[in-house]
């Protein structure tokens, strides 16, 4: 009896032993906050998923520097002020290491403005403002997706090598619109300064029906049209086209328009040759660190990845790969490790840039092509345009920081 | 830009005024709705934008259940009914309890339900957008002044004119119809000679339900199917109705053809304002008539 006493107590010191180690490396915790109701959340759930299925990994193979990532999301249905209120909630009561998201750019400007106080690192994702990394960037803030301003740019390369000067801008009357429209038609004027613009039209966020706006730039009989809309208006706004043969009268750009989540709900009604810029397809590039990714993501969820997916998964990667750098959870040691720092990716490898956060993420340019094989259409004749070439230069993001 | 305005021919007037036309329909037949119900029922329903965004959920899952020609066919007369048979059981079970409440009361219950259907859509149909494809007789466009104007688009102006000889009919000759304009007076009045009123307003709530899933499945291949297009067309239906008297059917049509063709050649005329164009039109009308262009019911 003495004796099974003596050896529970053993065993029972034994076990504290093993365990403590366990219990004082506190997991490092991870804020979402994003949109996950509504139509953005075809794009933010690919965000997540992608995120938890590296998260997943990392945790497997034993943490970063001992720690297990855990993450908690908060719903942020679009509003700036549910964002913020969450990512306070989440630092002051979960005691978070860092915040990540959001789609909504004015919710991230406003997360982000709040990092910069509290000295939170913010993991933007799919946020498409410039002023992000530009000219409210600081510190605490990181951009993990492309911009309005490099997909201006990519965007203006491509159509400057076009024989077109006379344009029409439609798009969405909010933020991201005028945002990429301006990045777009700024870019090309210093490309190709004869351009003139004809016109503009405006419509509203969630406009169903587009063939009334597309008659209407019809008529005005531009060489070409830039067409700065996002978000759930792309598919409609490609079935107009599509039926009324508006990219067979006036050839049209659309940002978003080669993207998985534009053309497959469109089935076979999507228009041929329109072009389009992404940051990723899971058709390409063609290499096995894509397919592995794809074949991952495709097994514990039962869908392809869209873009969103790129985002999650090389937000993760860079988490752990900082962390492990920094040797601690310092945030400030987090971040001079973050800065600069390079990842492997699905599209191969990727830099954040020391200066302003931004990831340098290359650019794929292509043209809406049915393809045998697929339901829907793919991106075809895809130039990759590197991320350096569509970064804005790190003069043009001084001089919009008043520097 | 300049000069822009004097580019405008009549013909592209024209086109822009039978593209106005076409969308019109959708308007006027969820409007109608609405107003039928807001008229005999007295119920701001706004749950309405909820019906026509299921109708089109379901013509997306009954489309591509039959898939191939039929399913379009078939989505367009089985998603209206599915989404009638949803708001019978809402009334029995639920509204037929609440017609004494005040409008309030009603209002903030027919709220509920958007974010209930909301969140029921969210579940059954995920966040992906959805399509519905155009069946092959309607694809493409017809060359019309030179513009293209998509044929579907003409279907729709032949659908439009038909429903609303279908409601002519059944507001003015049908017993079901002469009933529900007398209860829209004198509720008590029509339940005092012996008429089961209760019945009546199911049946109109569900024929109110009916056009709002009708208008969903029309607009269905023109657009994305999405969460949230709930809460863009209630606003529409509601200013629709507001403008044309509440409870007035001909005031929807009205108030749908004003609404629509401002909207239509708004973009042709003032393309970077287009968005203010039809509601300026609207604040203007009711400046000057308050209740609507034709006699409201209320």
């Amino acid at each position: 009896m003495k004796r099974a006493f003596g050896m529970f107590v053993c065993e029972m010191v034994f076990i504290v032993l093993m365990v403590a180690p366990l219990v004082a490396a506190d997991p490092i915790k991870v804020g979402i906050v994003d949109c996950y109701t509504g139509p953005p959340s075809t794009y933010t759930n690919d965000v997540r998923d992608a995120f938890q299925l590296a998260v997943d990994k990392i945790n497997a193979k034993g943490g970063v520097l001992g720690r297990k990532i855990e993450f908690t999301t908060r719903d942020s249905k679009f509003k700036v002020d549910l964002g913020l209120s969450a990512a306070k909630e989440l630092i002051m009561r979960e005691k978070v290491n860092l915040l990540m998201g959001t789609i909504n750019s004015a919710e991230a400007l406003a997360i982000s403005d709040l990092c910069k106080t509290e000295k939170i690192p913010l993991l933007v994702t799919f946020s498409k403002s410039d002023a992000i990394t530009g000219e409210k960037g600081h510190r605490y803030v990181f951009s993990m997706n492309e911009n309005t301003s490099m997909a201006g740019k990519a965007a203006a390369v491509a159509l400057s090598k076009k024989p077109y000067t006379k344009y029409w801008i439609g798009g969405d009357d909010y933020e991201y619109g005028h945002a990429i429209a301006d990045g777009v038609w700024q870019n090309l004027k210093k490309l190709k300064p004869d351009v003139e613009l004809l016109g503009q039209t405006w419509w509203k966020v969630g406009e169903s029906d587009f063939t009334p706006f597309i008659t209407a730039m019809i008529s005005a009989k531009p060489d070409a049209v830039i067409i700065a809309t996002g978000g759930k208006n792309c598919v409609p706004f490609l079935k107009a086209a599509e039926t009324t043969g508006f990219n067979k009268r006036v050839p049209f750009y659309m940002h978003t328009a080669t993207e998985l989540s534009t053309l497959q709900p469109l089935g076979m009604d999507a228009p041929e040759g329109v072009l389009g810029t992404s940051n990723y397809f899971f058709y390409y590039p063609d290499s096995p660190e894509n397919k592995e990714f794809v074949k991952e993501f495709q097994q514990a969820f039962g869908r392809p990845p869209k873009v969103g997916a790129l985002y999650g998964y090389i937000t993760a990667a860079f988490i752990a790969k900082a962390y492990e750098k920094a040797g601690t959870i310092d945030t400030e040691k987090f971040i001079d490790a973050l800065e600069g720092m390079t990842v492997d990716s699905p599209v191969g490898k990727l830099t954040i840039r020391p200066y302003d956060h931004q990831v340098m993420l290359p650019m794929f340019m292509g043209v809406t092509q049915k393809s045998p094989g697929y339901d829907f259409l793919i991106a075809s004749d895809i130039i990759t345009i590197s991320g350096e070439d569509v970064m804005p230069t790190i003069e043009e993001i001084k001089k919009s920081r008043g520097q | 830009m300049h000069g822009f305005i004097s580019q405008i021919s009549l013909p592209s007037l024209l086109q822009q005024i039978l593209v106005g036309l076409s969308r019109t329909t959708i308007l006027f037949i969820v409007a109608s709705g609405l107003s039928l119900v807001l008229g005999v029922l007295r119920i701001p329903n706004l749950a309405h934008g909820s019906f026509y965004m299921i109708g089109a959920f379901l013509t997306y899952s009954v489309a591509a259940a039959v898939g191939g020609k039929a399913g379009f066919w078939v989505a367009m007369v089985a998603a209206p009914i599915g989404v009638a048979l949803i708001s019978l059981v809402m009334e029995r079970g639920l509204f037929c309890h609440l017609y004494d409440r005040e409008h309030l009361m009603l209002l903030l219950f027919t709220f509920s339900f958007t974010l209930v259907f909301g969140d029921l859509v969210k579940i059954i149909w995920g966040s992906d957008f959805r399509s519905v494809s155009i069946p092959p007789v309607f694809q493409g466009s017809l060359s019309i002044f030179g513009l293209p104007l998509p044929r579907y688009n003409l279907f729709l102006l032949v659908i439009g004119p038909l429903v609303a000889l279908g409601l002519w009919i059944l507001t003015q000759k049908t017993k079901i119809g002469k009933i529900a304009r007398a209860a829209a007076v004198d509720r008590e009045m029509v339940g005092a000679v012996g008429i089961n009123v209760s019945l009546v307003f199911s049946a109109v709530f569900v024929i109110g339900c009916f056009l709002a899933g009708l208008g969903g499945a029309l607009v269905a291949p023109t657009q994305n199917i999405t969460q949230g297009m709930d809460h863009s067309i209630i606003m529409e239906a509601f200013l629709i109705v507001i403008v044309g008297g509440l409870g007035n059917i001909w005031g929807a049509l009205l108030g749908a053809l004003i609404f629509g063709l401002t909207d239509a050649v708004g973009i042709l005329l003032w393309p970077q304002f287009a968005i203010v164009f039809p509601y300026a039109v609207v604040v203007t009308i009711l400046m000057f008539r308050p209740r609507g262009l034709l006699k409201s019911t209320w």
